[in-house]
Formats: structure tokens, C-alpha cells, sequence
């Protein structure tokens, strides 16, 4: 045998371990009991049938549908590759301000121009990851919240977009009881668009790729990943999901104006919730999310005031982080106690 | 030409107190290499002490400056014993950091809030509206104030560094842990005590702060930022490198403030960090950074 056929057979067996390794799944999944309660989500506004007034479970579930489609799209990169972004909601005003400004000036549905919102934020993304992601670890962290405060000045003082008052949108014309459930769809689709995206990268050739510049870039880097070209494909797709949840918040609130979108608390929020729920994993975000949510409901209704939600909200983190640093779900694998309900992955 | 002396001046002057803000950030990075994302909420906790104490009791908030400091300084060392001591061995030391200071912000950040509500405050001594006029030059003597004294803790700080033994410790185990260990530092007291003086420092600044800007509990986000680019200019852990990019970005600042208006003087700072990680990551004086 030439040495040249002993390298393809070697190269060919290395391509076929890498797919396996990229594709290992167990075997009988949670798919059915997943599907069965996606229907039961897609069915739940028919309650509205019923004549009881469900407009705040509605608007708590569509809240949570959007803070799911954004933290797994934040876990793409901040869990999957390991970047932690605390100036995500950067993305998420852009998406609500292109869809907001389309609405505003030529009255184009929010939910036509969500996409378009995605990518526009995808765009930002890919030139913003161009130049943060020459630096990793804390120095990307930094920055972060830097391009936050860049986004911040620059949205209060434009005042083409209204300045920090913002711009009012027409209210869609529905009657009261069904004036939600447009938007609730919508975040439903973006949620689960988003869960099976981050499904998808996790097991594929890509989704690897990041986890091992996770681990250990420079390693990464010699295996022949293009590290650069990952992170920054990684930020993008982290970004366009954000944005078209941004897109279909803003026409849900009726306005745009910096106040709703670049406060820290949307982005702690994001970083919190996929950290307890689980970073790097598929259910972490939904465990996270659903949680948290439930907790501030919890406070505000005990409490009322803001300001104890944001001292919550820390004091869970740093729990969070001490106890559970690897997440509710990354946790629960680890002891192999996971149900396998939430085991997405 | 008095223009630009007068730009000139109130840089300066507000780069003293940027960089007294800035040391204790860059001490405990140096030292403990921890990104110290709470830092500007305890300048903010440091300014109320002072505002309190001025507004209650009629204390100088120059007066209360030490009081501030020695607060902030056992609270540093709570925060840390508490917090971050554990975190010493994690795998993930430097992530898993950023992330707990960043917690830590947010839970004073709120605590703050529930306390003493998203009010503008700002102490206001008598000296803190007037002024004095150098010839031509214009200097409200507030911040003349601030900036003398902040310069003069830093120069307190720096002989400390270097003519104590102490401040040996701290130097070697911030030039390399592990040598310094090996040679007899305690590097857990030495990370400790350095995390209390770098908290410390941002109480004082906080207290001579309080009576230049105008400060709320939410107000510490817009600084993290630009004492992260302070720092990051200078070169991460370097102290004089700190003081050399609090100058430089502050006398930039004043230019950019009186020709394009203040809103943008806060934008130098932020564009700059951007800069600075793109065109030199180390920053001016540092080493290549992980």
C-alpha cells in the first residue's frame, strides 16, 4: 500500500469518527412527549374561546416564548462557543428598531419584516463580532458592554428614530380578547425555530467546532477549525435570532425607544437565564427561562417594586453561579439524574 | 488659545479623578486577575456614604472621604471572603469572575435602589459651586479639589507599592503568582487585603465624586465602560498605565466635549476601548493579554 492511500484511508476514517462524534444522539429521544406539548401550546389561546379573560397568561407565555428564542440564541455563542456577550440586547433593539421603522413609515407588518429584522441584526452581528472577537475571554466581555453603551448613545440621540422618546406604532385592529394572540404565534415560532436551530448546530460538524473552541481555542485553532470564522458565524446566528424577537416585541408594545430595549436588566436576564438553566445545552434556556419567569412573577407580585426585582435577579446569579455553574440541566446530566424530558440534546 | 488651556485644565483635573477610580480596578485585576465589573457600583455606594453623612450630619465630604474608605474597605473584604475566595480554584476562573462581579453589580445595583430610590443626588458643599480663576483660566473648585486629592492618594497608593512590604507582596504576586508563592507570599492575604484597598480606593473616589457628578444607582453602567477603557489603554494591571490612559482619554474627552457637546465626550470612551482592542488589545504598556 502507498502512503498515499494509507492517508485517504486514515483521512476517510478520521471524516466518518468526526461525523459520529457530531451526530451521537441517544437513542429514544423525548420527541413525542415534545410534540404533545407544542400542541398544547399551539391550542392554549383557544381559551379565549371560552369568554374568561386569559390576556395575562397570554402576554406571561408569549413573554416567555421570546425570552426562550432569545437566550438559546444567546447560548449559541455565549454557551456553545463560550463567549459571553452582556450587550446581547443590542441586537435585540435593532431587530425592533427595523421592524418598528418599516411599520411606522410604510405600515408594513411586523410580522412580514421580522425576518428582515433578523438579518439586519445578523449584519450588525457579523461586522461587530468582525472586530470584538479579536480579543476572547474577559477583554470580549468588556467589550460587550462597551458596543451596549455605544448602542445606547447612539439610539438616544438619533433622532430619526424618535431620539430617547422613540416613535409610536399603530395598534393592530383586533377586538381586546384576541389582540395578543398574533404575537403569541409569532414568539411561539421564533422560540421553537430557534430551539431547533440551536439543535441543529450542536450536532453538526459546526456545533463541534464551537465547543472546541470553547474548551481551548488555540487548540482548536491547530486542529484546523477556522476559528475566526466560527465565532464570528456563531455571533451572527446568536444576533439574527435575537433581532426578530426584537422585531415583533416592538410592534407588541406599541412603541420603540431605547428604554424598553438596551436596559442591562434584558441583558442579565439573557445571561442568567441560560446560565441556570444550563449553557451549552439545548433545554438549558427554556429550563432558565421558565424558571426566572416564574420568579419574577413571583416577586412582583409580593412586592411590586422594580428594584427588588433587579436585587433578585442578582442574588439568584451569584447562587447561580456559585452552586450551579454548570446549570440546572449540565448539572442534572452530570449526576445522570437528567429526566429524560428535558434532554434535548 | 485660552481655549484650549481651559480644555486642557478641566481635563486634566477630571483625569486625576478618573484615575483614582480607576486604580483599585486595576490593582485587582493585577493581583487576582478578576475583572471587577461591580467596581463603579461601589464608587456609587461610596458616594452615598458621603451624601448621608453631608446631608445628615454636615459632614465635608473630603472630611468623609476616609470613613468611605474604610467602609468600602471591610466591605471588599466580605464581598471577597464571601464570593470570589471559592472561586479560586474553578476551572473557568476568569469567566466564571466577570460573570460574579457582574451578579454582584446588579444585586448592590438594586439594593440601592429598594434603599434610596433612581433619584439624582449630589452633595453639595459650598466649595462645590465656586471657583477660581488662574489668570484667564477658569476652575471650579470642586473638582480642583477632587483631582488634587485624588492625585495625592495615588501617589499615597504608589509609595505604599513600593516602600512597604506589603506592598512588595502585592507587586510580586501581581508580576507572577506562582514565584511569589514559591517564595514565601501569602497570596491568599495578599488577594484579600488587595481586593479590601482596591474596593477602598473606589469608596474614596466615590466620596470625592459625589460632589462633581451627579449620581443614581443605574449610573454605574455608563462607567464601568469608561474606566474599562481607562484601563485596557493603559494596559491591564499596570497602575501608572491606568493613571496615563485616565489623563490621556480625559483631556480627549474635554475636546470632544466642548466642540461636539457632552453627550459625545462619553462616546471617546467607549470608542476608544473599541479602538484600543482592535488596534492593541495589551494596550500601551501591557503584555499580550489572555
Amino acid at each position: 500500500m502507498t502512503d498515499r492511500q494509507n492517508i485517504d484511508t486514515v483521512l476517510a476514517e478520521r471524516d466518518a469518527y468526526n461525523a459520529a462524534l457530531a451526530g451521537t444522539r441517544r437513542r429514544g429521544g423525548s420527541w413525542p412527549a415534545l410534540l404533545v406539548i407544542l400542541a398544547a401550546l399551539a391550542l392554549f389561546p383557544l381559551v379565549q374561546l371560552t369568554g374568561g379573560n386569559w390576556n395575562y397568561p397570554l402576554h406571561l407565555m408569549l413573554y416567555a416564548f421570546m425570552y426562550v428564542a432569545m437566550t438559546s440564541g444567546w447560548n449559541i455563542l455565549g454557551g456553545f462557543a463560550g463567549y459571553i456577550s452582556i450587550g446581547h440586547n443590542v441586537f435585540f433593539c435593532i431587530g425592533g428598531y427595523v421592524s418598528g421603522m418599516l411599520l411606522a413609515s410604510y405600515g408594513i407588518s411586523s410580522f412580514l419584516t421580522a425576518p428582515l429584522a433578523g438579518v439586519v441584526a445578523m449584519a450588525v452581528g457579523f461586522c461587530v463580532g468582525f472586530i470584538t472577537l479579536r480579543v476572547r475571554g474577559p477583554a470580549f466581555i468588556i467589550s460587550s458592554i462597551a458596543l451596549l453603551m455605544v448602542a445606547r448613545i447612539l439610539f438616544d440621540n438619533w433622532d430619526f428614530v424618535g431620539g430617547s422618546n422613540g416613535i409610536s406604532l399603530p395598534r393592530m385592529e383586533l377586538p381586546v380578547q384576541y389582540v395578543k394572540i398574533p404575537y403569541y404565534y409569532a414568539m411561539l415560532v421564533i422560540a421553537v425555530a430557534s430551539l431547533v436551530a440551536s439543535y441543529a448546530i450542536r450536532h453538526s460538524k459546526f456545533g463541534l467546532g464551537l465547543r472546541a473552541i470553547s474548551q481551548d481555542e488555540i487548540k482548536a485553532e491547530s486542529a484546523g477549525i477556522d476559528t475566526r470564522f466560527y465565532k464570528i458565524l456563531a455571533f451572527a446566528i446568536s444576533a439574527f435570532f435575537v433581532g426578530t424577537a426584537g422585531a415583533i416585541w416592538g410592534e407588541y408594545m406599541t412603541y420603540i425607544r431605547p428604554n424598553i430595549f438596551l436596559i442591562i436588566l434584558v441583558a442579565a436576564n439573557m445571561v442568567l437565564m441560560c446560565i441556570l438553566g444550563g449553557k451549552g445545552t439545548v433545554a438549558g434556556p427554556v429550563v432558565g427561562t421558565v424558571l426566572l419567569i416564574a420568579f419574577n412573577e413571583f416577586f412582583v407580585s409580593q412586592f411590586g417594586a422594580s428594584q427588588i426585582n433587579i436585587l433578585g435577579t442578582g442574588i439568584i446569579m451569584i447562587l447561580a453561579l456559585m452552586f450551579f455553574p454548570n446549570g440546572i440541566v449540565g448539572t442534572l446530566r452530570r449526576r445522570g439524574r437528567l429526566p429524560r424530558i428535558l434532554d434535548w440534546d | 488659545m485660552t481655549d484650549i488651556l481651559q480644555i486642557l485644565l478641566i481635563g486634566a483635573v477630571l483625569g486625576g479623578v478618573y484615575a483614582l477610580m480607576a486604580s483599585g480596578l486595576t490593582l485587582i485585576f493585577g493581583v487576582m486577575k478578576i475583572i471587577n465589573l461591580a467596581h463603579p457600583v461601589f464608587i456609587i455606594i461610596g458616594a452615598y456614604i458621603s451624601y448621608w453623612l453631608f446631608t445628615l450630619v454636615g459632614l465635608d465630604p473630603i472630611l468623609s472621604m476616609p470613613i468611605a474608605m474604610i467602609a468600602l474597605f471591610c466591605l471588599g473584604i466580605v464581598v471577597y471572603k464571601l464570593i470570589f475566595e471559592r472561586e479560586a480554584s474553578s476551572a473557568k476562573y476568569s469567566e466564571m469572575t466577570v460573570l460574579l462581579t457582574f451578579a454582584v453589580a446588579l444585586s448592590f445595583d438594586g439594593l440601592l435602589g429598594v434603599l434610596f430610590g433612581n433619584i439624582q443626588r449630589i452633595t453639595s458643599p459650598s466649595y462645590a459651586v465656586e471657583a477660581v480663576m488662574l489668570g484667564d483660566l477658569f476652575l471650579p473648585k470642586g473638582q480642583f479639589y477632587a483631582g488634587l486629592i485624588s492625585i495625592a492618594l495615588i501617589g499615597a497608593l504608589v509609595a505604599f507599592l513600593k516602600f512597604t512590604r506589603f506592598g512588595y507582596a502585592i507587586r510580586a504576586t501581581t508580576q507572577n503568582r506562582e514565584a511569589a508563592q514559591l517564595l514565601g507570599v501569602n497570596v491568599g492575604l495578599v488577594s484579600t487585603i488587595t481586593f479590601g484597598i482596591g474596593i477602598g480606593l473606589a469608596g474614596a473616589s466615590g466620596a470625592l465624586i459625589s460632589f462633581i457628578f451627579s449620581f443614581f444607582p443605574a449610573r454605574h453602567w455608563e462607567w464601568i465602560a469608561l474606566l474599562m477603557s481607562l484601563i485596557v489603554l493603559g494596559g491591564m494591571g499596570r497602575l501608572m498605565g491606568a493613571v496615563v490612559g485616565a489623563f490621556l482619554l480625559a483631556i480627549v474627552s474635554a475636546f470632544v466635549g466642548s466642540y461636539f457637546g457632552s453627550t459625545w465626550s462619553m462616546m471617546t470612551f467607549y470608542l476608544a476601548l473599541f479602538l484600543i482592542l482592535l488596534v492593541r488589545p495589551q494596550g500601551l504598556f501591557g503584555e499580550k493579554m489572555e
